[in-house]
């Protein structure tokens, strides 16, 4: 297992890049701290400690409230933009993005992207850090400098000077571990998971396999989500088909290109015109097998474009696929040559058939068994030229 | 004459050394695709032993020039290798039952009979990209549609074979192997009409370097044949 972890600024400090340098305090009044830049964190404000406190101990820094929206889309861009550079992306919104490089060819490849689309997303140089395990890879990024990758080869040996308040315990944990002179996770790595379950509960076993870099914890895989669309307004409102059924094509395009890069396919497909007056119009079908491909799309689609009378000249169009499905399957056709894949030809007659009705697909049957039948004379005189 | 070829080694030479080795290859050094050994004599036409897959090669001619009777004979042979074996038949023109004296494997043959041209496409390229193993066009595609079912059949490997008596620009520029033909007699036996020769001429191929042509003798299949009834899935 080969995990990466990115550490950047948290996500709610990276909305506001104009602040970078300076001493940044994210909370609401009268509330707990959400998040401080580094430049605050030197003053002694860390999350969680009431607001006021942080303005007592910093009182230089700018306070902004938080924006918890922006924060989720910001996360779902890293996420996505992360998407196809590992099987499983974590992205966490206080700044900490993993990847499990598992199988990746090049790792050193998907460490460089990574880190250079976590720049661009953030505006700052990530901290990296390589290592088997999410605790240990994110510890490692934690150490590295900016822009820069720690890997690490020998988990226990590299946790093992580190300071036990690394592990995610509450206080009174923390207090009890002190008190059993547990001061490093070298020396919580020393003693059995079973002594430290019977002080602490569950966490005390958990910590123990952290701190000996067995990594208990699993990655919490990021998903795209399943529903996407494309639109384009128009000033002054279209009465052309073909003009309509142009951009219908870019849109699919557009639509394909993404659901390519997710590897999906559109199990519903809903088109919606809007009209300078009146109310809009709307065409959906449900398709039995994913579409994924412009052509595809567009056969659909346009066919309805073609056939639509538009009640008033249209000033929007949206195309829209409410229902995602991941192409997992067509992804096999990858290891069938040839006439491998008996299941795809099978769909393709069934999605003929949903478009043009059944009538378009015929399998003759001979009505009796056998019959003797001469056999085709092709008789060859073959004359080559030079 | 020495001297042109002499000019053109320079030629060549001169862009291999600006733009690379792979700039400019000869056909005689690219690597031919694979090949689908179709059990005609068609298969020494190509230069490659077969037709070539994920390609499409057209059957062209006027009509009764035996055109028509080899791609049944190719698409008989299909039916019993692939899975898949279809006809896309815009026309309304190709009856089964004509297919039977070539012992095909009926299990393995779907028509599609588009109801436009642009339905024909649809299916050719989507049929092609599905990996059909086999795809008997029965008239042109339209030429928006060329290009996917290119691509398609290129990563499926589907053999994709025309026939059309007289190819359009798009449809002919597409085709990396075309064979036409021309009938040049009857055979008659007894007093009657058994057969025909024609001639089959490899007029464009960039599958292999061109072979020049072949006579053929194609001897019509006569005998009982079994009724067909259609099918509707």
């Amino acid at each position: 297992m080969h995990v990466c972890c990115g550490l950047t600024a948290h996500l709610e400090l990276a909305q506001r890049r104009d602040l970078y340098g300076t001493p940044v305090v994210v909370g609401h009044w009268d509330d707990h701290v959400v998040a401080a830049s580094e430049e605050a964190a030197a003053f002694g404000v860390v999350p969680g400690m009431a607001l006021r406190q942080a303005e007592h101990l910093c009182p230089q820094a700018t306070f902004v409230p938080p924006d918890p929206e922006s924060a989720v889309r910001l996360r779902e861009l890293i996420a996505s933009a992360l998407y196809d550079l590992a099987p499983v992306v974590e992205v966490r919104a206080e700044g900490v993005a993993w990847l499990d490089l598992g199988g990746v060819p090049s790792i050193s490849g998907s460490v460089r992207e990574a880190r250079r689309r976590l720049r661009a997303a953030t505006g700052r140089e990530p901290r990296l850090g390589l290592a088997s395990g999410p605790f240990t890879a994110r510890l490692a990024a934690s150490q590295a400098r900016p822009g820069r990758l720690l890997r690490v080869d020998d988990a226990r040996s590299f946790l093992s000077p580190l300071p036990s308040r690394v592990l995610s315990l509450d206080e009174e944990q923390m207090e009890r571990l002190d008190l059993l002179g547990l001061r490093t996770l070298g020396a919580v790595a020393a003693i059995g998971p079973r002594e430290l379950e019977s002080q602490l509960g569950h966490d005390g076993r958990r910590a123990v396999l952290l701190a000996r870099g067995l990594e208990p914890d699993q990655l919490e895989p990021w998903r795209p989500p399943l529903f996407t669309s494309a639109h384009r307004q128009f000033e002054p409102a279209v009465e052309d088909r073909e003009a309509l059924l142009f951009v219908a094509r870019a849109l699919c395009d557009d639509l394909a290109a993404e659901l390519g890069l997710r590897g999906a396919g559109a199990k519903h497909v809903r088109v919606r015109l809007l009209f300078e007056a009146g109310d809009p119009e709307a065409r959906d079908s449900v398709v039995r097998h994913p579409l994924s491909s412009t052509a595809e799309l567009f056969g659909l689609v346009g066919s309805w474009i073609k056939d639509w009378r538009p009640s008033a000249p249209i000033t929007e169009l949206w195309i829209e696929l409410p229902v995602l499905e991941g192409a997992g399957r067509r992804q096999l056709r990858l290891w069938a040559g040839g006439d491998g894949n008996s299941d795809e030809v099978v769909a393709a007659l069934e999605r003929l058939q949903e478009r043009h009705g059944d009538d378009v697909v015929i399998r003759p049957k001979s009505a009796l068994v056998s019959s003797a039948l001469p056999s085709p004379a092709l008789r060859e005189r073959v004359r080559v030229r030079a | 004459m020495q001297a042109e070829a002499l000019r053109l080694d320079d030629a060549i030479e001169a862009i291999r050394v600006r733009f690379g080795s792979q700039a400019l290859t000869r056909a005689a050094e690219l690597p031919p695709p694979p090949a689908w050994p179709s059990k005609t004599p068609l298969d020494r036409l190509t230069g490659i032993g077969g037709l070539p897959r994920g390609r499409l090669s057209l059957l062209t001619g006027g009509g009764t020039c035996g055109k028509l009777t080899l791609g049944l004979a190719l698409l008989a042979g299909a039916t019993r290798e692939f899975a898949h074996a279809v006809v896309i038949d815009p026309a309304r023109g190709f009856d089964p039952w004509t297919l039977l004296p070539f012992d095909p494997e009926l299990g393995a043959l779907t028509v599609v009979r588009p109801p436009a041209p642009d339905a024909a496409g649809e299916a050719a390229a989507a049929l092609a990209r599905a990996g059909a193993g086999f795809i008997l066009l029965m008239g042109e595609v339209p030429e928006p549609w060329l290009g996917p079912m290119e691509s398609g059949a290129n990563r499926s490997g589907s053999v994709v074979v025309g026939v059309v008596e007289s190819p359009g620009r798009a449809f002919a520029h597409a085709s990396s192997l075309s064979l036409g033909f021309l009938r040049t007699g009857w055979v008659w036996d007894r007093g009657q009409l058994v057969g025909l020769r024609t001639v089959a001429r490899c007029s464009k191929n960039r599958v292999a370097p061109p072979i020049g042509e072949a006579e053929l003798e194609i001897r019509y299949p006569i005998g009982a044949a079994m009724p067909l009834r259609p099918s509707t899935r």
